[in-house]
């Protein structure tokens, strides 16, 4: 094919040419740059918790008043959840996974504290702890109920002689060794014996890098606001919901229910500033490019109105409808591909811009060949139609004065 | 000539409605992107309390552990609380003009009338300079004096929403309230108050409304009030009374200070060695000297407040005015040219090249201003969006007159200098040559 029309094309309107470039390129860069933030964000979101998230539910409740007895109501409230039909298990809890609220502490393999501990989410719950979650235990044992007694915030009880870490936890503290039957000791350098191993399950504060790190000890808390942690069938959680609210709220007026809600809700407020990012990455990229593809199509259109008389021309001297078709196809493929070039720089640039100054991720490169093969697909697609128009001038327009 | 230069600029726009609607919408989508973002940044960014900002100071002492420091990625740093001893102390000091020790509580607020249900409430648990300190705004009535902090009185400043729901939005001071089985004599009403970001609490929260209600500090070994804010701990004690617990060496009560000038900060700090050394003596504070204050702005920084979010989301965005930018530039160029027969009249006619320059400038300015105004109301827009997703307090992202005139401003001004170059090549076009080939 004969690339001269092109190139003389593109040389008349040299301005105009660079700017599509830059525009494409700078395009390129928010494109890539946003994208790998939103899969970045996504994936954190979906990161498997170990948790049976959809199918729990969390309640918080408080007394007041002299005569509240914090042991009764918490006995009283664990037996009346468990009496409705469709619960599978309850238990207390002194926090909840995945709410952003939690306890942390570090736990050391030997018994000095000059070493440094491994830090740790900490939770205290019954022996239907793992059950109300849904977490799974891969080895060892649950707690004895003999194990798990009321204690109150008075109390400052010794260390459990027992307690569940997770599989991530053990790897942290004994590495490649087998953790099961291992003794850790705490801050007060008291020992505690792993008796049982999850295999997964998240902390509280999901934005921690030891999310995954968990050590649990048996234990009632009795505390001034008693955190339920309630699991039912599959499918009942909605129809629950309301239940329990009703049936604690009946049960006892010298406390406050202070909240019935699912799990689910609680994890989607701990991820909402990931999910918020990338929601607004989302909506930025698609109106980028919406707008970079209709600016092409615009400018097209234009171009092929302004070439009408050039375009007749060329058909009258024989040239074929696809000939036009593969000119403007090509010319843009060409801007195209020339602000790709600058685009890949610049997508470096602000890569290396989002590393160093917030600690970005570095950006996974096979992003940038994604990212240029579908500038081409959207820019080609953009210029089809014009282009397909201009292919259907008649070759008598050359004949005509304009 | 002015009006003249304006119906050419309309009649202009209107010979090519898809051009002249793709130029206003680039405009538009990058003013109402870039604005909103800059806008967030500009909430989380903003002085919550100008006129003192310099004068008031959070104060930190190293009281950590011998061991290591308090936060490992940041040595230097002391803990960002005191230790509630540690605050009674400063305050019984006063060596500042006004000093504050609080912490966030939450209460059971037991029904007025029979019918209602009792709730809980947050309390912000202070000591009585912080309504001069931080100038909240009072309503009704005013906060409580140093005699009744010191006798542990149980009085209460109620936030306007608390009053609104308990006594209707009257004037309550003087009335009772019955909290964990304690009557409070409501001793003041403020007015909605929420310096944004938060400054006196970054840690537990920089942007969200909590405070209900505020108590004296005195309070909290009456009532055995427990903090439901952060607090953090090193040493490994017996505790099982609330004395052992207030005596403790964890951190969990935050400490401000207001001084006379900016300029007595290192006599401020000079005070907390003195009371560090001492308290050496006794076989506290093991780590080396590491006693600070922090302005209003230097807290902010510390808490890291403004999310790095908020700066990548700004960054990426101008760069997103920018391509809308340069698809201004390529529209005008390309429109221009396109014009060049009629301009080619114009000047054979007799218009001078300065009159078509100006023409061009206006007809880009009256499509800067048409797409700033369309990209306010994009803002508009965004920022509700921005409010539900982060789940913040309605009204909490505020869009002023400053950010209006901002956002018309780069619309304008951003259009004109897309059109400079256009309109230059435009001007030059010779008057002759394009007639010539007519």
């Amino acid at each position: 094919m004969n690339p001269g029309p092109m190139v003389s094309a593109l040389l008349r309107n040299k301005t105009g040419a660079i700017l599509v470039a830059l525009q494409v390129a700078v395009t390129l860069a928010i494109v890539i740059n946003s994208l790998y933030i939103i899969v970045l964000r996504v994936e954190k979101m979906n990161r498997e918790t170990g948790i049976d998230v959809a199918n729990v539910i969390i309640t918080y409740v408080r007394g007041f008043g002299d005569d509240f007895d914090v042991v009764d109501s918490i006995t009283n409230d664990i037996n009346l959840i468990k009496s409705i039909p469709g619960v599978v298990a309850a238990t207390v809890s002194n926090h909840v996974p995945l709410s952003g609220s939690g306890s942390g502490t570090g736990l050391r393999t030997v018994a000095d504290l000059s070493i440094d501990s491994i830090s740790t989410a900490r939770y205290r719950w019954s022996e239907e702890g793992l059950d109300s979650l849904g977490v799974k235990l891969s080895r060892g044992r649950n707690f004895l109920p003999e194990e798990v007694n009321f204690i109150r915030p008075e109390d400052d009880p010794p260390a459990p002689a027992s307690i569940l870490i997770t599989q991530d936890l053990a790897d942290a503290l004994f590495g490649e060794e087998d953790a099961l039957g291992k003794t850790v000791y705490w801050g007060s350098l008291e020992p505690s014996t792993i008796v049982g191993i999850i295999g997964r399950m998240h902390g509280s504060w999901v934005n921690w890098d030891k999310l995954g790190n968990v050590v649990i000890q048996p234990g009632k808390p009795a505390y001034t606001t008693n955190k339920l942690i309630i699991r039912v069938e599959p499918g009942m959680r909605d129809e629950l919901i309301p239940v329990i609210e009703e049936t604690l709220g009946e049960s006892n007026r010298a406390r406050v229910v202070k909240s019935v809600r699912p799990l689910e809700e609680l994890a989607a407020r701990s991820y909402r500033r990931d999910r918020g990012m990338a929601i607004i990455l989302s909506i930025v990229i698609s109106l980028l490019i919406g707008l970079t593809a209709l600016v092409i199509v615009g400018l097209t259109a234009f171009h092929v109105t302004q070439r009408t008389k050039q375009i007749g021309t060329r058909r009258a001297l024989g040239a074929r409808r696809i000939d036009i078709i593969r000119q403007f196809m090509l010319e843009n493929w060409l801007i195209t591909t020339m602000g790709a070039f600058i685009g890949v720089v610049l997508t470096v640039a602000v890569a290396y811009w989002l590393e160093t100054s917030f600690e970005l991720e570095r950006l996974d490169w096979s992003y940038l060949p994604i990212g240029i093969v579908v500038l081409w697909v959207l820019s080609s697609v953009a210029v089809f139609a014009p282009a397909r128009r201009a292919a259907a001038v008649s070759p008598a327009v050359a004949t005509r004065s304009v | 000539m002015f009006k003249y230069d304006v119906k050419l600029a309309f009649k202009s726009m209107r010979r090519n409605p898809i051009m002249t609607a793709l130029m206003v919408a680039a405009i538009a989508v990058g003013i109402g992107v870039s604005m909103t973002t800059l806008t967030v940044y500009y909430m989380m960014s903003s002085n919550p309390i100008p006129e003192k900002s310099d004068e008031l100071f959070a104060v930190t002492l190293d009281s950590w552990s011998p061991l290591r420091p308090f936060d490992d990625d940041n040595p230097e740093r002391a803990p960002h609380q005191l230790t509630y001893h540690d605050a009674e102390r400063l305050l019984s000091f006063a060596e500042a003009k006004r000093q504050v020790a609080m912490f966030e509580s939450s209460l059971i607020i037991e029904p007025v009338k029979a019918e209602d249900l009792p709730f809980e409430a947050f309390a912000r648990v202070t000591s009585t300079d912080f309504f001069a300190m931080f100038d909240v705004p009072f309503i009704h009535g005013s906060g409580w004096d140093k005699t009744t902090d010191a006798a542990a009185e149980p009085v209460v400043v109620l936030g306007k929403q608390l009053n609104e729901k308990l006594f209707g939005g009257e004037n309550s001071v003087g009335n009772w309230l019955t909290m964990e089985g304690t009557r409070f004599r409501v001793a003041g009403v403020i007015d909605s108050w929420e310096p944004t970001p938060r400054f006196y609490d970054p840690i537990n929260g920089a942007f969200q409304e909590i405070n209900e209600m505020f108590i004296p500090l005195s309070l909290t070994r009456v009532l055995e009030l427990s903090s439901v804010g952060s607090d953090w701990g090193w040493k490994s004690e017996e505790i099982t009374s609330f004395e052992q617990w207030l005596n403790s060496e964890a951190v969990w009560i935050q400490y401000f200070i207001e001084l006379e000038t900016a300029g007595g900060r290192g006599e401020y700090v000079a005070h907390l060695n003195a009371y560090v050394n001492e308290q050496k003596k006794l076989g506290r504070f093991e780590r080396p000297l590491n006693n600070n204050i922090y302005n209003v702005e230097e807290w902010m920084d510390y808490h890291e407040v403004v999310a790095n979010d908020a700066k990548v989301l700004v960054g990426l965005s101008f760069l997103f005015l920018v391509v809308c930018l340069l698809s201004t530039i390529a529209l005008t160029l390309t429109k221009f040219i396109g014009k060049k027969a009629e301009t080619s009249l114009r000047r054979a006619l007799g218009a001078s090249r300065q009159t078509i320059f100006k023409q061009q400038i206006v007809e880009v300015a009256v499509i800067g201003f048409s797409g700033g105004l369309i990209g306010l109301a994009l803002v508009t827009l965004g920022l509700q969006g921005i409010e539900y997703l982060y789940d913040s307090p309605e009204g909490m992202v505020r869009f002023d007159w400053v950010m209006v005139l901002t956002a018309l401003g780069i619309a304008i001004v951003s259009s004109m200098i897309a059109g400079l170059y256009p309109a230059w090549r435009v001007c030059n076009i010779p008057p002759a040559t394009q007639l010539k080939t007519q």
